[in-house]
Formats: C-alpha cells, sequence, structure tokens
C-alpha cells in the first residue's frame, strides 16, 4: 500500500475514531480524550515543512467543523506541526531515521524514543488547545489539571493505537 | 532588497507558521460574528449529514427513553385538551376556556383576545456533545423551516439552550451546559418566586448552579426552578432544574449558593422544541430605542 492511501485511510479512520467514538465518551471533569493528532504525528519523516505545516492546518479546521470549536483545534495542530521536525531532530540518532524507515513508528525510531516523541508532541498539543478553549487565567489550577490529566489519558491511547498496528517489517 | 529576498527565504517556515497561526488565531476570536460567518461548523451539509448518519445508529439505541419522555408529555398535554374540561358544569367553579385560545376558524378569531406571542417548532437532535466545556447541540431544522439566531430551545422536561448559527436545514445550538462568560439563563423560584440566575460550572451535565437567590429566601431541597420569562428566549414557568442542595459560600455573602439537578437529560435528548417568540422585534426594539435615548 502506497504511503498517500495509507495516510488517507488513517485520516478518516482516526476522524471516525475521534468524532464518534472519543467524544462520546465522559470520563471526568478534568479528562478529555483525543487521539486525532496522532494523524500529524504519523506523517512521513521526509514530508516538507510547509506542507506538513498545512496539512496540520487543514486537520484541525476538519476538526473545528465539526466540533464547533472555530481554529482552536486548527491552531493546536499547526503548532505541534512546525515542531515535530524539531523533536525529530534532537531525538534522531547519527544518521538520522530516515535511512530505515518513511514514517513514524515503534519499530522505526525504537520504543523509548517514540515514547517520548508522542509525549511531547501531545502534550504540546493539548497546551495549546486547552488554553484557547478555556482562556481563563484565573483558574491556572484547572487549566493546569485538565492539561496533564488529557495528555496522559490521550497518551495511552495513542500508544494503544500504535501497539494495535505494529508489525515488525513496516 | 537581496538580503531581504534571502532573509524571507530563509526563514519562510517561520513566517508560513506564523501566518497559519494568526489565521487560526484570529478564527478562534471572531466569535462575535459567529451568526453571520461561520460556515466552519457542525450545520454545514458534510458535518451535519455525517452526524445525522451517525444519529440513526445512536437514535435506535435511545429509542424507549424517547418514547417515555414522549408519552409523558403526551399525557401533561392531554390535561390541557379541550374535551379534558367538563364542559356543562360551569357553575361550580371556574376553568380556563382553552379552546378559544387554540381555536383556528374565523369565528372564534373574533372573541379571541389572546395574541399568539410563542411559536413551537420541534426539532430531531443529530449531535449532541455534554464532554466539553462549550457545549453544542445540531439540530435538524434551519433556516428554511424558520429557524434563527437567538431562539430558545427546550425539550420535553425542560431548558436545553439557545439557537446560535443556522444553515438552510441544520441549526447549531449553544447547550446551557456551557461555561462561557455572560451566558446564564435569567431563573426563578417557582414557590417563591426569587430571581436568580443559573450557569454551568464544568463538571456533570446533570448539574448547574443557581446564583443570586438572596439569603432570605425560604429554599428547600426539592424546589422547581423555571425560567423567569423576562429574557425573550423562554416562555416563563418552563423547569430549568430542581434544587439538590443549598450551601452558602462564606458568610459575608448575601446570597445563596444553590445546586440544581437539570431537568433536561443532556445525555440522551433526542427531541427539542425550537420556540419563536413572535414579540421578541418589538420588545428588543423597544429596550434598544429607550437605551439609546438616555
Amino acid at each position: 500500500m502506497s504511503i498517500l492511501l495509507r495516510n488517507i485511510i488513517r485520516f478518516i479512520l482516526l476522524l471516525l475514531l475521534q468524532l464518534f467514538v472519543l467524544n462520546k465518551i465522559l470520563v471526568g471533569q478534568f479528562v478529555s480524550l483525543y487521539i486525532y493528532m496522532l494523524f500529524i504525528l504519523l506523517l512521513p519523516f521526509n514530508l516538507p515543512r510547509p506542507g506538513l505545516m498545512l496539512l496540520g492546518l487543514f486537520t484541525g479546521l476538519t476538526l473545528d467543523m465539526f466540533m464547533n470549536t472555530m481554529g482552536v483545534h486548527a491552531a493546536a495542530c499547526v503548532f505541534i506541526a512546525y515542531l515535530r521536525p524539531f523533536i525529530i531532530n534532537i531525538l534522531s540518532p547519527q544518521g538520522g531515521f530516515e535511512t530505515t524507515q518513511k514514517t513514524p513508528s515503534l519499530t522505526s525510531m525504537g520504543s523509548t524514543q517514540f515514547f517520548v516523541y508522542a509525549t511531547i508532541l501531545v502534550f504540546l498539543h493539548h497546551v495549546v488547545y486547552f488554553t484557547l478553549e478555556v482562556f481563563n487565567m484565573a483558574n491556572l489550577l484547572y487549566l493546569l489539571l485538565k492539561i496533564v490529566a488529557s495528555t496522559a489519558a490521550s497518551l495511552v491511547l495513542v500508544l494503544l493505537y500504535e501497539l494495535l498496528f505494529y508489525s515488525k517489517k513496516q | 532588497m537581496r538580503n531581504l529576498i534571502i532573509f524571507f527565504r530563509r526563514y519562510f517556515n517561520f513566517f508560513l507558521f506564523l501566518l497559519l497561526e494568526v489565521i487560526c488565531i484570529v478564527l478562534v476570536f471572531q466569535k462575535n460574528d459567529f451568526q453571520h460567518t461561520a460556515y466552519i461548523n457542525s450545520a454545514n451539509q458534510i458535518s451535519g449529514k455525517m452526524y445525522e448518519q451517525y444519529n440513526q445508529v445512536e437514535y435506535y439505541l435511545h429509542l424507549t427513553a424517547t418514547n417515555d419522555s414522549l408519552v409523558r408529555e403526551n399525557s401533561r398535554l392531554r390535561n390541557y385538551l379541550a374535551t379534558t374540561f367538563d364542559q356543562f358544569d360551569t357553575a361550580s367553579g371556574t376553568h380556563t376556556d382553552t379552546l378559544r385560545r387554540f381555536s383556528d376558524d374565523s369565528l372564534h378569531k373574533l372573541l379571541e383576545s389572546k395574541v399568539r406571542k410563542y411559536f413551537y417548532r420541534e426539532a430531531k437532535v443529530v449531535n449532541n456533545s455534554v464532554n466539553q466545556d462549550v457545549n453544542y447541540i445540531t439540530i435538524h431544522r434551519g433556516r428554511l423551516q424558520g429557524v434563527k439566531p437567538n431562539m430558545g430551545v427546550i425539550s420535553s422536561a425542560g431548558v436545553v439552550g439557545v439557537v446560535r448559527s443556522a444553515s438552510d436545514n441544520y441549526a447549531v445550538v449553544l447547550s446551557l451546559l456551557s461555561r462561557v462568560r455572560n451566558f446564564g439563563f435569567s431563573a426563578r423560584l417557582l414557590r417563591t418566586k426569587e430571581m436568580g440566575n443559573v450557569q454551568w460550572d464544568g463538571g456533570s451535565g446533570m448539574y448547574a448552579v443557581l446564583h443570586d437567590i438572596p439569603r432570605n429566601a425560604k429554599v428547600q431541597k426539592g424546589d422547581t426552578v423555571v425560567t423567569s420569562g423576562f429574557s425573550s428566549f423562554f416562555p416563563p414557568d418552563i423547569p430549568i432544574g430542581y434544587v439538590d442542595s443549598v450551601t452558602v459560600e462564606d458568610k459575608s455573602s448575601t446570597s445563596f449558593n444553590i445546586r440544581l439537578k437539570l431537568a433536561t437529560n443532556f445525555y440522551n435528548v433526542e427531541y427539542v422544541y425550537v420556540i419563536e417568540n413572535l414579540l421578541k422585534d418589538e420588545q428588543s426594539n423597544l429596550e434598544d430605542s429607550t437605551r439609546a435615548n438616555k
């Protein structure tokens, strides 16, 4: 299966999962579950940055359209799409990841690296998202708790998804 | 000049990033014009259709609860039917002549002294969220069916929200479950008539908070809280919730902190009514002109 087709299918799958499963789950006041940004995390290594950011904008606006949030998801997605190459650079070994595999995954990056990579980006996404959504600095503790709790919950989902589609060769 | 171009090319990514972020932030903060400009919301054709498809499955699963609530409402409305009242024994007491109020033929219209103020339209809920800080409900009724922004929305049990924007066939309702500043519902205790303001405080979608009830009010657990009828969105006496607990935040405060159990179950709301206030323009024009003359 080509990389393009793979990503399109992943996009639709994650969108449906987000809208019709995760958005219907009520865990508690502090926990919101998000997995759709995994699409940006798993885009190919060699995608140029402008493309990455535009895809981030597109993903975010699609979510905004369904969730009536107008630009909040888009801002968070563009933010992590911009920072993604920096994070990959810091985490990559001498030769870079590109030589062996085309997309970030548990196998191509190594489990520790992938975990750190996902943690940083999911956390940053949630920081931007909840800051814009709540936008009420008087309630800083609420905001912090919400970011931390939701990051932890979303991260579990991201790792579960990765393990589910885990394969040695790809 | 050449240096400038080199500078831009060098930092092209960063500038693109700034540009895109600025676009997003502008989208976030232009909410004031939300009703006119928003096409990126769940009332548009694509998302509306998708939610409608999904809702057909969910609708089936909630069929029992929906039926129950509709039957309950039917029985309540049946009590207002003209035939429920005994027409012959007029001497034994007063009773409301509901026949005139509902009649449409010309003879009765001549006798009619009351003017219709509210018009109800039923609408199917196609999407509903309860786990965000600001929750929206998408309904399958839009401009073509007469739904406009700033109309009140109720369910068979109580208040649901206010219409925020409408497309041709869909509309987005800002749910009562929304932590938005200045978004509250003018409310009144049904028994003792004290006025207050209902707002959601986040957390469970079953409860909200009633502010501004003075300390001298005699509030009891289980008291009904209804709409005051002062806002132009809702008719008076539509249930909002029932008093669950009454506390005093600090001793110097002059008002109670009352927790309400909401009348509407937002977790399984399937049908709502959109209320059109036919005299709303008259009321708001008068209020606006008074304010302008001040």
